[in-house]
């Protein structure tokens, strides 16, 4: 049976932001419509991987046009199918909104958050169906296979990626042509191709998405590896948290299979490479190569010291390739494009383009991809559009839980592995946190530290026994209980735990901390010599007061505080008791007229008994 | 392999290519301080008390892993380094309780020492201190959670040596503890209490029932000895304090076991509770008296002269060569050993069972008798991937290890497997003998090792007691018994029947039931002579501490006088 022409695809993200947001009921709705008006075979739904835009999520394109559609929710689609399908007209509620002008952009490629944007590892994700290898065949895939099996030889192919420059993407930037050549020339005639796929950090998903929306540029970069390497068989470690990545890289492995691009002979090259995934139980120090082919072979996932390192000695004792998702989904394009034009994206030093999970207080949360050598404010206010609310922008975490902390001074800094290194922060697989004025930098700190050190295997001594340490000095400065000398005892910590760690989670756990500290003493200081939390955003060192100026005596907080601290009358000035307050800021939500305050290193003068409103100070 | 040229510390020195850091820095004569690395066990660079400066790396890196490269620059001692270590020490100090004075490794344990060592005078650090259950649940040593470094020792022993993989971790970070199987009590788990986990522990986080508070290292002398416990044969040091033998612990430098010991060897003899013979003792109806040194020897002496030829000596396997010489020569009549004789022919040694690629044992639970040749056997299906053939019914401990159980009726699947087999080793007690025999006389590649109770079988044998004993009627029976208690009900019913038994034993029971006379013996702790274990290779026991209790030599003496 032919399939149809159709006239109009539309696209639905079913990316982890847009599922989470109801894209897939969203789907059904849209595939029951369709049907309804008799539309199948003239208007495909199609799901696709992740689009980026996750604020705006579901989001909904309407192809050819290219109509950008967000926040579709069920009720919509009668409307967005009348309109739209049937008679070719934009439904402006449901396009996107500059929220500063209020101009509507109906175009995909319009839209600020993406014309900053150069999707090269993305390119597939969001645009074609990830489980059909027809779609991704059409797009190129399978080309640079071809070419590297037909045509080149191992070493001209691992020349073809150190002449790209491609730097590892799971964070720490080294050459993967390089590392290719270490496994290549390796002693032994077992060897084995690794995808990291252990994506850990708080609140990152490029690799999910990868793996989710174009999971065979991630296999046919590893079967390019493994030809490059003498490897004919790999493995995918991917947390079994990512239940549709794990399904479709199933579906994809059995779609090559099927197609005679896996298994015995591919291409008639004689080439041949299997592929397992194996799922991860979810511990973060699995993402440090040593620790995940420990857990490959079924072992704790705990780092070893390197050297060995795994080109020489890594699976089963066997020369290993490990790299990560979004270096091996970059391979195929360069192989295809040629490392030429994969070395002009980008920076000189870092070519290419850098994936980031934009989150925090940013308008536009969601997936990035961006060339290197773009700076943070292009990333923050053009692509994130700011800071929302009017708020003050302070501080952006780039590297995840183990990276580091810019202040708006770095703002221009450019992104790449060397820039943000030298500015204190890392690249890192790419999580980037936005926070604003009303963050705390100790209670940041201390969010990623208790992160880390829930994660620290406990192997090493300096990374199992310091991080708590730390820990507990930062949980003293934020209740106020702090000392000078506890903020040196943190900076000592943090250099013995970087430079006597075994792993780079120990090395680079101190990472926040350091990075706050250089940026952010101060702030650190507030609490230690003032009691004051500049942010205010710390328990021990905020209290709650009624201005007695503006109080109307009207009794709502009263009655509003779960443990009834407040002291009033009709027509009385209100009081909060401050011993017994828990400084839930409840009090200061339902006060209609704003005359709830909360303070931190200072106190206001209140009366010290009930008074009629406005008597008081006269 | 070729040597690399390294400079430690500014001494320029070639070791082997493939050395690590501090095996080049022991041939160096520098002392790298170590704390989770053990000598016997594989290194993993955790404790990080080991860190060294090499040059040209950006980080400090574990002497115990990091491998030389030639041209290598390393510094042991700078300031850099001191540094690294002292805070690793603060912070180990700052994890669990370490209040040493409580503890009764106070004085002989590593931590402790290195503490000393880098000076550290005050706890840097806030300790929260964490508290622990004590796991008291298993009959010879006790874990203290709350003063392991979780160096993890334990653990690789008990997998790379023991071969049991009983010890894991839970939990992560700073929450990982110590656990044995699936975190049940250390006593109702696959714990075998060889103790060499307990031998290894730096701390004192595994504790020594027997020998807890009774004496640090610095109090105590060690006696480098040998078990006769069975034909093993292990080499064993023996802790002494004000000459009573406190401990014992493996010998890392002999063969066969290095350094491993089972629960027989290691915690039996102290904790023995049978009643000690000191003076002889002569039974009178159904009651035992302390007799008269001349009294009883007199009557010993009256009976064997009387009895002339009609004497049969039955040994067990703690007589020494020695002994057994003495015995030989003064004694008449004929020579028995107490047990099974062992076979003598293509012995497989340690070594060969280390090699093997495949095991067949045969009609024996290796789990519970000859533990330290199971122990082999264990290693070798789990770090090898040797192949292991249990034939025999019934329950068997290492079931879970067997890639195969059969019958003794297919000996013929057996024996076409050890054809295939490179290095196939076949292990046997008394019982699956024959079957062993079929095999290895089938299998040109295969070797024996064929173990039965007693330590010192190959000795007697030599020495000619190279009979079984089975019940043999004489007029007067010598059983030296020495401490054993390995003994069949068969051997005592037999012993019923004698009419004069003399039993030469270190304890009173069994043998208070069918003997007349029983005169005093040594124990291998009180003791020196030869042993010859399993693989022929002889041992020497050396007596460890002194005692009232006459000699084998000087008891024949005092019999021989009272004949004349």
């Amino acid at each position: 049976m032919t399939e149809p022409i159709y006239r109009a695809n539309v696209l639905v993200c079913a990316g982890t932001g847009c599922a989470s947001s109801g894209s897939r009921s969203t789907m059904a709705a849209l595939e029951a419509e369709v049907q309804r008006r008799g539309l199948q075979n003239e208007v495909r739904v199609v799901e696709t991987g992740c689009r980026g835009f996750c604020a705006m999520g579901p989001i909904v394109i309407v192809y050819p046009e290219g109509i950008f559609y967000c926040q579709v929710k069920p009720e919509d689609v009668e409307e967005l199918v009348e309109e739209t399908l049937v008679k070719g007209r934009v439904v402006s509620r449901l396009v996107y909104e500059v929220p500063d002008t209020q101009q509507a952009v109906p175009l995909y490629e319009q839209i600020p958050f993406y014309s900053k944007q150069q999707r090269i590892t993305l390119r597939n994700c969001g645009v074609i169906d990830p489980e059909s290898i027809d779609e991704y065949i059409a797009r190129g895939g399978y080309e640079a296979l071809g070419k590297v099996l037909q045509e080149m030889t191992p070493s001209q192919v691992i020349d073809e990626v150190k002449a790209s420059g491609l730097r590892g993407r799971g964070g720490a930037g080294f050459l993967t042509g390089l590392k290719w050549q270490f496994t290549a020339q390796a002693a032994g005639d077992i060897k084995y191709v690794v995808c990291n796929a252990d994506e850990g950090d708080p609140g990152a998903f490029m690799d999910r998405s990868i793996l989710e929306g174009d999971p065979h540029s991630v296999i046919e970069g590893m079967m390019i590896c493994g030809y490059s390497v003498g490897a004919h068989e790999g493995y995918i470690y991917c947390r079994a948290e990512y239940p549709l990545a794990i399904k479709r890289l199933h579906l994809a492995i059995e779609k090559a299979h099927e197609y005679g691009l896996m298994g015995k002979d591919i291409f008639g090259s004689g080439f041949d490479f299997e592929l397992i995934v194996k799922e991860g139980a979810g511990a973060f120090v699995c993402g440090e190569e040593t620790a995940l082919i420990a857990s490959v072979e079924g072992r704790r996932g705990e780092p070893r010291p390197r050297p060995p390192f795994p080109a020489n000695q890594g699976l089963w004792d066997r020369p290993t390739n490990v790299n990560n998702v979004k270096s091996y989904a970059n391979v195929a394009q360069i192989i295809r494009n040629g490392a030429e034009w994969f070395s002009k994206i980008g920076t000189p030093k870092s070519p290419g383009t850098a994936i980031f999970a934009l989150t925090g207080k940013v308008q536009n949360t969601g997936l990035i991809e961006v060339p290197m050598g773009i700076t943070l404010r292009e990333i923050i206010y053009d692509i994130g559009g700011g800071v929302p609310d009017g708020k003050q922008f302070k501080a952006v975490q780039t590297g995840g839980p183990l990276g580091g902390c810019l202040p708006a001074s770095g703002l221009d800094l450019q992104v790449d592995f060397d820039s943000l290194r030298a500015a204190g922060a890392v690249m890192g697989s790419g999580g980037m946190i936005v926070v604003d004025e009303d963050t705390c930098m100790v209670e940041f700190c201390k969010y990623f530290l208790t992160f880390a050190t829930a994660e620290s295997c406990g192997k090493c001594v300096p990374c199992r026994v310091g991080g708590r340490r730390m820990l507990e000095l930062l949980t003293r400065i934020s209740e106020g209980q702090g000392t000078m000398a506890d903020i040196e005892m943190i900076e000592e910590i943090a250099r013995g735990m970087d430079s006597d760690s075994l792993c780079a989670l120990g090395q680079l756990t101190p990472g926040p901390v350091l990075s706050a500290l250089r940026y952010f003493r101060d702030e650190f200081e507030a609490h230690v010599l003032e009691g004051r939390c500049p942010a205010k955003q710390c328990v021990a060192l905020t209290s709650f007061y009624i201005d007695p100026a503006a109080c109307k005596g009207c009794g709502i907080c009263k009655r509003a505080c779960p443990v009834q601290v407040i002291e009033g009358d009709r027509r009385m000035i209100h009081i909060i008791n401050q011993d017994g307050c828990i400084k839930c800021g409840t009090c200061q939500e339902v006060c209609p007229f704003d005359s709830v305050i909360k303070l931190s290193g200072e106190t206001i003068e209140v009366p010290t008994e009930l008074i009629p409103v406005g008597s008081f100070g006269k | 392999m070729p040597d690399v040229h390294v400079t430690i510390d500014g001494t320029e020195i070639a070791v082997p290519s493939g050395s690590t850091v501090l095996e080049a820095a022991r041939i160096a004569g520098i002392e790298v301080d170590t704390l989770c690395d053990h000598p016997a066990i594989e290194p993993i660079g955790a404790c990080r008390i080991c860190l060294v400066e090499v040059e040209k790396q950006r980080a400090l890196q574990p002497a115990c892993t990091f491998p030389v490269s030639d041209g290598m620059v390393v510094h042991t001692r700078s300031e850099k380094v001191v540094g690294a270590r002292k805070f690793v020490l603060q912070l180990l100090f700052s994890e669990r309780n370490h209040f040493c004075m409580f503890c009764q490794m106070s004085g002989s344990c590593e931590l402790q020492n290195l503490a000393y060592k880098y000076e550290l005078d005050h706890w840097q650090f806030n300790r929260p201190m964490p508290t622990y259950a004590v796991d008291a649940s298993r009959e010879y040593f006790v874990m203290d959670h709350n003063r392991c470094i979780l160096c993890r020792r334990c653990i690789r022993v008990c997998d790379e040596l023991v071969g049991n993989g009983t010890l894991g971790l839970k939990n992560r970070g700073a929450d990982a503890v110590i656990i044995a199987d699936l975190d049940v009590p250390f006593g109702e788990s696959s714990c075998i209490s060889c103790g060499t986990c307990l031998q290894v522990c730096p701390t004192g986080a595994l504790m020594d029932r027997a020998s807890a508070y009774m004496g640090a290292s610095d109090q105590v002398e060690r006696v480098k000895s040998r078990c006769m416990g069975c034909p093993v044969g292990c080499g064993t040091e023996l802790v002494v304090r004000d000459g009573q033998v406190i401990r014992v612990e493996g010998d890392w430098d002999a063969e066969p076991n290095k350094g491993l010991l089972c629960v027989v060897g290691r915690f039996d003899p102290q904790h023995e509770v049978r009643e000690r013979v000191r003076k002889p003792l002569v039974r009178q109806g159904d009651a035992w008296s302390i007799a008269d040194g001349e009294a009883a020897y007199g009557l010993v002496a009256e009976k064997v002269a009387a009895a002339g030829d009609s004497v049969a000596t039955v040994a067990s396997g703690f007589v020494t060569l020695e002994e057994a010489q003495a015995l030989g020569s003064a004694v008449r009549g004929r020579k028995f050993y107490m047990y099974d004789l062992p076979q003598t022919d293509r012995t497989a040694t340690m070594a060969d069972l280390d090699e093997a690629d495949l095991f067949i044992v045969t009609e024996m639970d290796l789990s519970l008798d000859f533990q330290v040749a199971g122990m082999a056997v264990k290693r070798g299906v789990r770090k090898r991937g040797a192949r292991l053939i249990l034939v025999g019914e019934g329950e068997n401990g290492l079931a879970d290890w067997a890639s195969m159980r059969v019958g003794r009726a297919d000996l013929a699947k057996v024996i076409a497997m050890a054809k295939s087999a490179e290095r196939p080793v076949v292990v046997s007690g008394p019982a699956g003998l024959a079957a062993a025999r079929e095999i290895v006389s089938a299998v040109p590649a295969a070797s024996l090792a064929s173990f039965a109770p007693g330590g010192n079988g190959r000795g007697l044998c030599d020495a000619g007691f190279g009979q079984t004993y089975a019940g043999d009627a004489a007029k007067v029976t010598v059983v030296v018994a020495g401490e054993t208690s390995q003994v069949e009900p068969g051997l005592l019913d037999a012993l019923k029947k004698q009419e004069f038994v003399v039993v030469v034993a270190s304890y009173r029971e069994p043998w208070d039931q069918v003997a007349d006379v029983i005169l005093p013996m040594p124990t291998a702790f009180e003791k020196s002579g030869t042993t010859v274990c399993a693989d022929g290779q002889a041992g020497q026991v050396v007596a460890a501490m002194s005692t009232r209790v006459p000699t084998l030599e000087a008891t024949i003496g005092m019999v021989a006088e009272a004949i004349r």
